[in-house]
């Protein structure tokens, strides 16, 4: 005989919501036994962690003494960040003299004014700006660090650079404040928006040159003093080789990841084995071997300094690791697109620029700024082969004598330098690639 | 084929079906296809002709000589880490490349098994439904991942040194029975060595893992024609572990252990792990492993969770959903970041060079190219090592991949 239940079941209690604390604390900590035990074990280990963490870092740390011995005197059990204190200009300078840090700082400002339209709404002409940080940025700032004569060229991309930089400005200004961009502006504010297209331009031109002339005229006097490359170094010489290795390797990587898939042989065949080569060797064997073998292949009497062999060592180097990553872009893009853009007559070029460029690269934005953050921590190496970056200089620190051996602390706050810097920047490339998204992924 | 052309994104084919026009000499593709390369290739030409006869001029004006000689010569500085002996005075350059080359291997080799079981745990720990445990891994991974590996490195390096003793108060790491030692210069441990016989006990090891695999491929078959499973794994290990030691034993044990001792100021005998080599190992390790979990991660996300659950609705077990319809999916996804992972351990590992230990770079392409000279051969066979490891390890990743795309669909 078969048991049939006849009333219906009391109903289950409804079980904890995730929405409260304690459905939360039920659902991902204590869902089951192991699971708790666990959670106890892991907030152990956490708890002591943290706890000699915070007392050697910050409970028991000296912050104000003289010497590693004054800390000791203060409390042994701490961390010296006193030396660090001591040294900060030093981790963020180098050996630059200090009398002309101003240069350097004045360099950091320009940067920042010069790229932060990009993320100011209503700014217009962006891909300007940014071809322009690329473009003409480096000759101004490269001046400014370096100093002593201008050539003729230099001259003229100084004036450029500057010329660029107040055109930035006003720019961004108009944009953001009042809609519109630069030339518009200027048109509209002589009243010559009426007038045709010839003259309006030949104005514009001609305050351009105007300003050109004035600038150039102004900048023959200006001269900052002669600061040789060996003296530039820590934060400072790390932000530059990295920022040129940035700057440069993108398009070069555009470019070798374009010959490798090209249909002329000669030029796949040399992309691909340039990029092999360059990928299947480490960095620090690209950097003896530019400053070992570039001397020997230079005619005689060309002498590229440590600082030039190096950056274009990272450069190479790193333009073969993009190559890749957008090659592999390249190949998520489906073919129809590139039909797409046959149908309409575009040719090998426009299409690369316009349809596939941009939907390679958006996707595969995580993975260019990982291979940024690679670089960044790349350029640690060079002080394997003498430059004075910041890791030698928070090595050097343990060499001097009021803080003879103060390693640990030294690198720990490098570590924290780096960790900030990476760990930012691949936040941010999430939230890049969040804001870029048009496909329609979930 | 005939008439039906595939356009590709060359474009190329598409030719077949323009309407036909007027042959324009500067328009053609096929002209322009030639021209470019003809012009790629002259620049090319150009410029190893210019570096090559730049590179000769200054050789000949340094009087250096260029050739592969100077590796039979005498090398007179002796690497602080090695393998295999070296002599000083009496040994070449090349038993020094040998000696870079092996040292790079070996701790290669040691990383990459140290970040597999760390990166795997760390992995697994990612993926784990238990937040804390699954932020604690995640913290690791960012951690790791964000701080450069050189700064690691020295890191490790300087930290053994404040935390660990002196060679007289060494930490003894049995316990008191004074077998293996740690101290400030490094690890110590005792070494075995092989008497006569050994060679028995490894050849019975060989047998017992052949006996292993056809016992497994019996236990599958059985399985395909009853659809009964037959337990593996316990026989197996028995199998491994039981015929050898039989042997082991009735050979008389031939096995000695050479223990390290303190002798005046340092350890002999045994064998040893220099500081440099530990700290080496541990920063590489602890980096890797980041890129590895979340390799592990990345695989294991690819499964659709319907695969798993629909193997829990046929009533697999939780471990057999794993081994059974997860990991053999998550392969295509995971393994080629672990094996360029591994490519990257070797490439890494040249780090060393900044604190010491003898790795190839270290002391072929620093001191050897330091009292040598002869930079472009020791720079290009430094080059060719790395690359030919590298083409030996894509070369597996390709094979691989072609396995792997013959069983998808």
């Amino acid at each position: 005989m078969a048991f049939v239940k006849t009333t219906p079941s009391m109903a289950r209690k409804a079980p904890l919501s995730e929405g409260t604390l304690l459905g939360w604390l039920r659902l991902n900590l204590f869902a089951s036994v192991f699971n708790s035990i666990l959670t106890v074990f892991v907030l152990f280990i956490i708890f002591f962690t943290v706890k000699a963490l915070w007392i050697w870092g910050i409970a028991d740390a000296v912050w104000v003494a003289d010497t590693r011995r004054e800390c000791f005197n203060i409390n042994i059990n701490g961390a010296c960040w006193a030396g660090i204190i001591a040294w900060l200009d030093g981790i963020f300078y180098g050996r630059y003299p200090r009398d002309e840090l101003w240069r350097i700082n004045l360099g950091g400002i320009m940067l920042f004014i010069w790229m932060a339209p990009l993320w100011l709404p209503r700014v217009q002409g962006k891909i300007l700006v940014g071809l322009s940080t690329v473009a003409l940025y480096p000759f101004l700032a490269g001046y400014l660090f370096a100093g002593g004569d201008k050539g003729v060229f230099m001259q003229i991309m100084v004036t450029a650079a500057i010329v660029a930089l107040a055109a930035n400005i006003a720019n961004a200004a108009i944009g953001f404040f009042i809609n519109g961009n630069l030339p518009d502006f200027i048109i509209r504010s002589i009243r010559q928006n009426e007038a045709p297209e010839a003259r309006q331009r030949n104005i514009l031109l001609a305050i351009l040159a105007a300003l050109f002339i004035a600038v150039f005229v102004w900048q023959m006097n200006w001269t900052v003093e002669v600061v040789s490359w060996t003296r530039w170094g820590g934060l400072f010489l790390t932000f530059v080789i990295a920022g040129i290795g940035i700057a440069s390797a993108l398009p070069g990587g555009i470019l070798l990841a374009l010959g490798r898939r090209s249909k002329l042989t000669v030029i796949r065949v040399l992309s691909t084995s340039f990029i092999e080569v360059f990928r299947s060797v480490p960095l620090i064997t690209v950097l003896f071997m530019a400053t070992t073998m570039f001397p020997l292949f230079m005619p005689e009497g060309f002498v590229l300094n440590k600082l030039v062999q190096v950056i274009i060592a990272v450069c190479l180097f790193n333009a073969c690791y993009l190559a890749e990553t957008v090659r592999a872009g390249l190949q998520a893009i489906p073919n129809g697109q590139y039909e797409g853009a046959h149908t309409i007559g575009l040719g090998y070029w426009k299409t690369m620029g316009l349809i596939i460029m941009p939907q390679a690269l958006k996707h595969m934005i995580p993975n260019i700024v990982g291979s940024f953050i690679g670089l960044l921590k790349d350029t640690t190496l060079v002080s394997i082969i003498g430059l004075f970056d910041v890791l030698t200089i928070l090595r050097s620190i343990s060499k001097d004598g009021p803080w003879l051996g103060l390693h640990q602390e030294a690198l720990v706050f490098g570590a924290m330098l780096f960790f900030v810097l990476c760990f930012a920047m691949s936040k941010y490339s999430r939230h890049l690639e969040a804001k870029l998204s048009t496909g329609h992924k979930n | 084929m005939g008439g039906i052309v595939a356009v590709g994104d060359s474009g190329k084919e598409s030719m077949h079906i323009k309407p036909v026009e007027k042959f324009d000499f500067f328009h053609d593709e096929r002209v322009r296809s030639i021209f470019f390369q003809f012009l790629t290739v002259l620049v090319v030409c150009w410029v190893v002709w210019f570096l090559v006869s730049n590179t000769a001029y200054n050789l000949e004006k340094r009087g250096l000589s260029f050739g592969l000689d100077f590796l039979g010569l005498v090398a007179p500085f002796d690497p602080d880490f090695k393998l295999i002996s070296f002599t000083v005075g009496v040994d070449t350059y090349g038993r020094i490349l040998l000696i870079g080359i092996l040292n790079t291997l070996y701790v290669s080799f040691l990383t990459i098994i140290g970040t597999t079981f760390l990166g795997f745990s760390v992995g697994i720990m990612r993926l784990s439904s238990n937040w804390l445990v699954s932020k604690v891994a995640l913290s690791f991974v960012e951690v790791a991942r964000n701080v450069p590996l050189l700064i690691q490195i020295i890191f490790w390096y300087s930290v053994i040194y404040a935390v660990l003793p002196r060679v007289k108060q060494s930490l003894d790491l049995s316990l008191g029975a004074e077998l293996a030692f740690l101290n400030i210069r490094g690890l110590y441990i005792p070494w075995p060595v092989p008497g006569d016989a050994f060679w028995m006990t490894i050849a019975a090891m060989l047998v017992a893992l052949a006996g292993a695999w056809f016992f497994r491929r019996w236990a599958r078959r059985r399985q395909d024609i009853t659809g009964r499973s037959f337990p593996v794994f316990l026989p197996v290990a028995a199998i491994i572990i039981i015929f050898p030691a039989f042997v082991f034993l009735i050979t008389g044990s031939p096995l000695a252990w050479d223990i390290p001792r303190l002798e005046g100021f340092n350890f002999a005998g045994g064998a040893s792990l220099p500081r440099a080599f530990i700290s080496l190992l541990m920063a590489l390790i602890i980096y890797h492993s980041a890129y590895l979990a979340e390799a592990v991660r990345a695989g294991v996300l690819s499964v659709s969770k319907g695969q798993s659950e629909a193997a829990l609705a046929i009533g697999l077990r939780p471990n057999k959903v794993m081994s059974l319809v997860v990991i053999p999916q998550a392969m295509p996804a995971g393994v080629p970041p672990m094996i360029s992972l591994w490519m990257n351990i070797v490439k890494n590992s040249s780090l060393a060079t900044a604190i010491g230990y003898s790795d190839l770079v270290a002391v072929f392409m620093q001191t050897s190219l330091n009292t040598a000279g002869h930079a472009i051969e020791i720079v290009g066979i430094t080059m060719a090592f790395y690359m030919i490891i590298s083409l030996t390890i894509s070369g597996l990743l390709n094979i691989y991949n072609k396995r792997v795309q013959l069983v998808e669909r």
